[in-house]
């Protein structure tokens, strides 16, 4: 296609592209990155102040409290979803009448927008209107109890409506990767004598190693995007207990208005989720190579 | 295969377990369904109280929500925004499958270069962003949405259209380059048409993100008069403070349209949002 490549050409068809990109990805992380080392307050000139808005946000509890419930919220869906929605593809991936179906129902919380998943949560965990609520103290959980608004119980409520939400997701992924599965070699097994948990066991877990690899690393990513579910269940209250670290940073940022550390608080969301994201990229080129 | 006319005991143990487990994951949006048909005083004691049933909180609803106002708006923002995205990275993809240039580590270097942006999250952009709007007076426009809606579907579109476009055989494009077709005809003509499953991905995994997305809503848009679906949602909880089933009722008529799209395109719906895991 030589002929069709003069250099205009070229740049003609990568230009929008890259300078959009450019000014609006590249250059706003370059943006942030320097506002986070400056004392700026939306007006006048900002001061370099070097890492003082890292040392701030160090010495914030609420900055620590905001990690600790991310990392509650990671461990706690990767640990269920992971085994949760690959054991939900292996059921779906038998032939069970209506799996079809099933499977289309089951994804149908990943197209719900998050801040509307959030407000039809409320009415299953608020202490006062939640089903949740009044299903759990009937079972005999304290009268007391707060699955959101409380001191605690927050991140984990808000765990389980991330399952809520990408249990389907995970378990498309999955399905996809079972469906990718050498036939031959699971008749093989079956020929063999190999039981049903011995083949998944043996073979299929092992064979999709890949796939729960991946599946792993954008569960991490999203978990990290998690920001409407906390804006809407609690606001990150009370008192910023229940914040998690973008619900925190938004609310440094754009309601606190403290630019310095509402920018620092985003690099490092950002960090965090590039290590995974790079993970990401490096998985799938390995798998284009083999 | 066994071809036993009577199930075997397994199937049925798995056919009840699935669907326990479907109902359970539907369970959460039948209640807000039920409860949206429920008086607000008998939400937070009787839930289940039948003879209480009511059509109010929908009628409380449609004289409320700007409902025409808010759809309307969200449809042209992504209409405007997923098209311009998905015609801008298609035609970087295609330079940078296809075309050939001088150097051709610079070439891969450009698609790295766009493909960076799917480690960049969002929330580092709002900041940013909001203050280009407001230096360039877009800031409460629908131009201050599109314009970052549109850059932050170019890395998974470049993705999404570089690997389909790598795998596809360039028979069809050299036959029609020795037909004598320029490029622009090569493109519209023949690319165009193959890539149609490519598009379609690309265009309802943008629209879903265009559809829910509310961080830069909220900091973008002032101006109720254009507000977005997801906009419309936050402001629910406000809006209706205890009057609970006008909020089922609202939080339902937003959902119904969306579920019933999703019924009709989900199979496409389904691989669009899970490609980035499936294909790379």
């Amino acid at each position: 296609m030589i002929w069709l490549s003069t250099r205009w050409r070229i740049v003609l068809m990568l230009a929008p592209a890259v300078v959009i990109f450019t000014a609006l990805i590249l250059y706003p992380v370059g943006y942030s990155l320097y506002y986070s080392f400056t004392d700026f307050k939306g007006f006048g000139e900002p001061h370099f102040v070097g890492l003082e808005n890292y040392a701030g946000l160090m010495q914030d509890p609420f900055f620590w409290r905001a990690l600790q419930n991310t990392f509650i919220i990671l461990v706690v869906s990767i640990i269920v979803l992971i085994p949760g929605s690959f054991g939900l593809a292996l059921l779906l991936h038998r032939r069970l009448p209506g799996a079809g179906v099933m499977r289309a129902l089951v994804f149908a919380p990943a197209i719900i927008a998050p801040i509307l998943v959030g407000l039809i949560w409320v009415f299953l965990l608020d202490p006062k209107l939640g089903i949740l609520s009044k299903v759990l103290v009937a079972l005999g959980a304290p009268d007391t109890l707060q699955l959101i608004g409380g001191d605690t119980l927050t991140p984990y409520s808000v765990a389980l409506v991330f399952i809520w939400s990408s249990a389907g997701f995970a378990m498309t992924i999955f399905y996809a990767g079972l469906q990718m599965l050498p036939a031959d070699v699971m008749e093989a097994a079956a020929l063999d004598g190999a039981t049903g948990w011995q083949r998944v066991r043996h073979i299929t877990i092992p064979m999709m190693r890949e796939t729960f690899a991946i599946t792993s690393v954008l569960l991490i990513t999203n978990v990290f995007k998690i920001f409407e579910l906390v804006y809407v269940l609690t606001s990150g209250g009370p008192v910023h207990r229940s914040e998690v670290l973008v619900s925190y940073m938004y609310f440094v940022t754009f309601t606190n208005l403290q630019y310095g550390p509402g920018m620092a608080l985003a690099v490092i969301v950002t960090l965090l989720g590039a290590i995974v994201s790079i993970g990401y990229l490096f998985l799938i080129r390995e798998r284009k190579r083999a | 295969m066994t071809t036993k006319r009577r199930p075997r005991r397994g199937v049925v143990i798995a056919s009840i377990a699935a669907y326990l487990i479907t109902f359970l994951i539907l369970f959460p949006v039948l209640w807000i369904s039920l409860l949206s048909f429920q008086e607000s005083g008998q939400i937070s004691t009787r839930p289940f109280s039948f003879d209480t049933l009511t059509l109010e909180n929908y009628v409380t609803t449609f004289t409320t929500l700007p409902l025409l106002r808010m759809y309307a708006n969200t449809l042209l923002l992504a209409v405007v925004s997923v098209t311009l995205g998905a015609l801008i990275s298609f035609m970087a993809s295609y330079a940078l499958v296809r075309m050939v240039f001088r150097r051709r580590r610079l070439q891969s270097a450009w698609r790295l270069y766009l493909l960076a942006g799917l480690a960049v999250p969002v929330y580092i952009l709002l900041f940013p962003i909001y203050r280009i709007d407001l230096l360039l007076g877009l800031y409460g426009t629908y131009a201050s949405l599109i314009v970052p809606y549109v850059a932050v579907s170019i890395p998974f579109n470049t993705l999404l259209f570089t690997g389909f476009l790598r795998e596809l055989p360039t028979e069809l494009e050299e036959s029609a380059i020795i037909d004598g077709a320029g490029l622009w005809r090569l493109v519209t003509g023949v690319i165009v048409p193959l890539s149609r499953p490519a598009i379609a991905t690309v265009l309802i995994f943008n629209v879903v993100y265009v559809f829910n997305e509310f961080p830069f809503a909220s900091i973008l848009i002032n101006n109720p008069s254009l507000t977005t679906v997801s906009l419309a949602v936050s402001q629910f909880q406000g809006q209706y403070t205890v009057n609970y089933g006008g909020m089922m009722a609202a939080a339902t008529i937003v959902l119904i349209p969306q579920l019933i799209i999703y019924a009709i395109f989900q199979r496409q719906v389904m691989a669009g949002m899970t490609v980035g895991a499936v294909k790379g």
